[in-house]
């Protein structure tokens, strides 16, 4: 029988020795092969339980699981770990390593036999390392001691911030950490509410990096959300005359660890005080938004459009600026049904503006208080835009047929300048 | 469209030009002319579209006078019909640039902040202006008469000027 140590900065915990017992038994380690004892060790800042052990890389291929799930009583759980990227240099220097006896250290793993038990060792940090050693494993040849930190017991928030800081040490994308935090705090709601109005398909996931996708990102989904709630609450104080006389603040969601590791709060106020999968107004917003979206991509991929197909252009309503500017002015409205059908309609297309959100024009638009460097509307997420495109979106909602041209940016952009300017007077 | 800075950048290749010229004492006038009609152009396009910017915003926001202003239209007074006594917007009323440049910062700028005719930037603007009149209104007895010092003079102003109202109206420094 092996022996098994408290470290002395952890707090004994008898689950959690029986848990390590339990892994031990199952799983053959150097250290259990020479009979030396297991230290289990408590991370001071989480509470977590780990040991550390070395297994051979063909027990590591064989029993290390690269699927780990952040929520295991769900069975539509998100996808914690992002995709192996397997062309990527780093990681081809590791296959080529680990094929000629490169030996790796810690290697962060759950041990779990609540799902698949037949790999109990769910990897959190060196899913490419792991990878790697299996490939050398695979040939029969290198079968060396690697090195392991083993949690167990872990709850769900303990084991995201392991997934998180174990990650930390390669570039994981904001979007995969959003991706995790979320399912963390609120589960698969938000998830849920991009695949019912079409954001995302039955079984498709919020993509590990925003920028390189095509599809909605956790930040750009919350931003939506948050920004039709935040205007539905300001247009219920404002009367009809009011509408047009303020320059409105689209809000910006932060993203990734830009606040510390945890999520942004005006999101996590307003994901807590609504039912966004109940919200048949909320989701009549939601798919209008998509049908606009889908309609821009449209254009822009038809040959005859004569408009450059850009990703930026294919996906200018997912811009963060428009995509922020949409939501609020579709909550603005929601007051104001008239106008909120006026805005629901997908632009006028003509024959010089063949895509509904013009992108191409847009692009160049400049004002005279923009810097020279500005470049252009609705291509940017700062604050500026945001305002822009809400006033946009507003000045299109007075009419039904409306195309976005020249005419209607510079009377947005001319109205957000000229209010600005006007709170800033003595009058 | 062009902008001010379009404007300024073309008055600006023109005095260049008329620099190198003048290396070989030919004659300059030619590109020194339009060089300073350019240069005020860019005040005008400046302050026109800072002007349509207000004029864009819901009517309620201003007094009735002052958006007769903005649009550069004339005050009528209605005596027939349904609108009897009233007032109307009506016909084209233009005003001076020196006009719009005092309303703008009358109306937008610092507390009790007013163009002060004294100062200097105020004095080379009269002087920008009275050379500019007689570019675009020419008389036998009010010659003209320009060098590269003047028009380089001329072309300070204008960003000057440009320079002021921006940071009154819009509080922020333009960059050219």
């Amino acid at each position: 029988m092996l022996k098994i140590v408290f470290d002395e900065q952890a707090k004994e915990n008898e689950l959690v020795r029986t848990s390590v017992d339990q892994f031990l038994t199952l799983v053959p380690t150097l250290e259990s092969s020479h009979q030396l004892p297991i230290f289990i060790f408590q991370d001071g800042a989480s509470g977590a339980y780990y040991v550390k052990c070395s297994l051979l890389a063909q027990n590591a291929a064989v029993l290390c699981d690269l699927d780990a799930k952040l929520d295991l009583e769900n069975p539509e759980t998100y996808r914690a770990n992002r995709e192996l990227l397997l062309t990527n240099r780093t990681y081809l220097k590791m296959v080529s390593d680990a094929a000629n006896g490169r030996e790796f250290n810690d290697i962060i793993v759950e041990h779990n036999t609540e799902y698949n038990l037949v790999k109990p060792l769910k990897v959190w940090g060196g899913q490419h390392r792991v990878n790697a050693i299996a490939k050398s494993a695979d040939k029969g040849k290198n079968n060396r001691y690697h090195g392991f930190r083993i949690y167990f017991n872990l709850t769900k928030s303990q084991r995201t911030e392991v997934a998180l800081i174990s990650n930390t040490n390669i570039s994981v994308s904001n979007d995969t950490f959003d991706r995790m935090i979320e399912e963390t705090k609120f589960g698969n709601k938000l998830l849920k509410w991009c695949q019912l109005v079409g954001f995302l398909s039955g079984k498709e996931d919020f993509p590990d990096v925003g920028s390189r996708s095509e599809k909605i990102s956790v930040k750009r989904a919350r931003s939506f959300v948050v920004n039709y709630y935040l205007g539905k609450q300001r247009g219920k104080q404002l009367s009809p005359d009011e509408l047009d006389e303020n320059v409105y603040e689209p809000y910006l969601v932060q993203t990734g660890t830009a606040g510390g590791i945890s999520v942004d709060p005006t999101y996590e106020k307003i994901i807590s005080e609504n039912d966004i999968l109940s919200d048949a107004a909320l989701i009549l917003g939601g798919e209008r938004f998509r049908a606009l979206h889908n309609a821009q991509y449209r254009a822009i991929i038809e040959p005859s459009s004569g408009v450059k197909n850009t990703k930026a252009f294919r996906n200018k309503a997912f811009v963060e600026s428009v995509l922020c500017g949409w939501g609020y002015v579709a909550g603005l409205l929601q007051n104001h049904p008239e106008r909120l059908e006026n805005h629901y309609r997908i632009p006028k297309t003509t024959k010089a503006v063949p895509d509904p959100l013009n992108a191409e024009e847009m692009s160049k638009y400049k004002h005279d208080s923009d810097d020279p460097t500005y470049r252009g509307l609705g291509t940017r997420s700062a604050l500026k835009d945001r305002q822009r495109i809400a006033q946009l979106f507003l000045a299109k909602s007075l009419e039904k047929s409306v195309v976005i041209d020249k005419r209607l940016m510079d009377r947005a952009v001319s109205t957000v300048v000229g209010l600005i300017s006007l709170s800033k007077g003595y009058v | 469209m062009l902008t001010y800075r379009d404007y300024l950048a073309f008055a600006e290749k023109y005095l260049l030009l008329a620099e190198e010229k003048s290396k070989t004492l030919e004659d300059t006038n030619w590109l020194l002319f339009p060089a300073t009609i350019l240069a005020w152009s860019a005040i005008e396009s400046f302050i026109n579209n800072m002007l349509d910017d207000f004029g864009s915003l819901p009517e309620s926001m201003f007094q009735f006078h002052e958006r007769a202003f903005l649009l550069e239209t004339r005050i009528k007074f209605i005596d027939r019909g349904n609108e009897l006594g009233r007032f109307a917007l009506d016909g084209t009323e233009y005003r001076r640039l020196e006009d719009k440049i005092g309303f703008l910062i009358a109306k937008f700028g610092q507390a009790r902040q007013r163009v002060r005719k004294g100062d200097t930037l105020w004095q080379d603007f009269e002087d920008f202006k009275e050379t500019r009149d007689r570019l675009i209104h020419p008389r036998r007895d009010k010659e003209v008469s320009l060098d590269i010092r003047k028009a380089r003079k001329y072309i300070s102003t204008s960003k000057k000027i440009i320079q002021f109202v921006s940071q009154h109206v819009w509080k922020k420094k333009v960059e050219f």
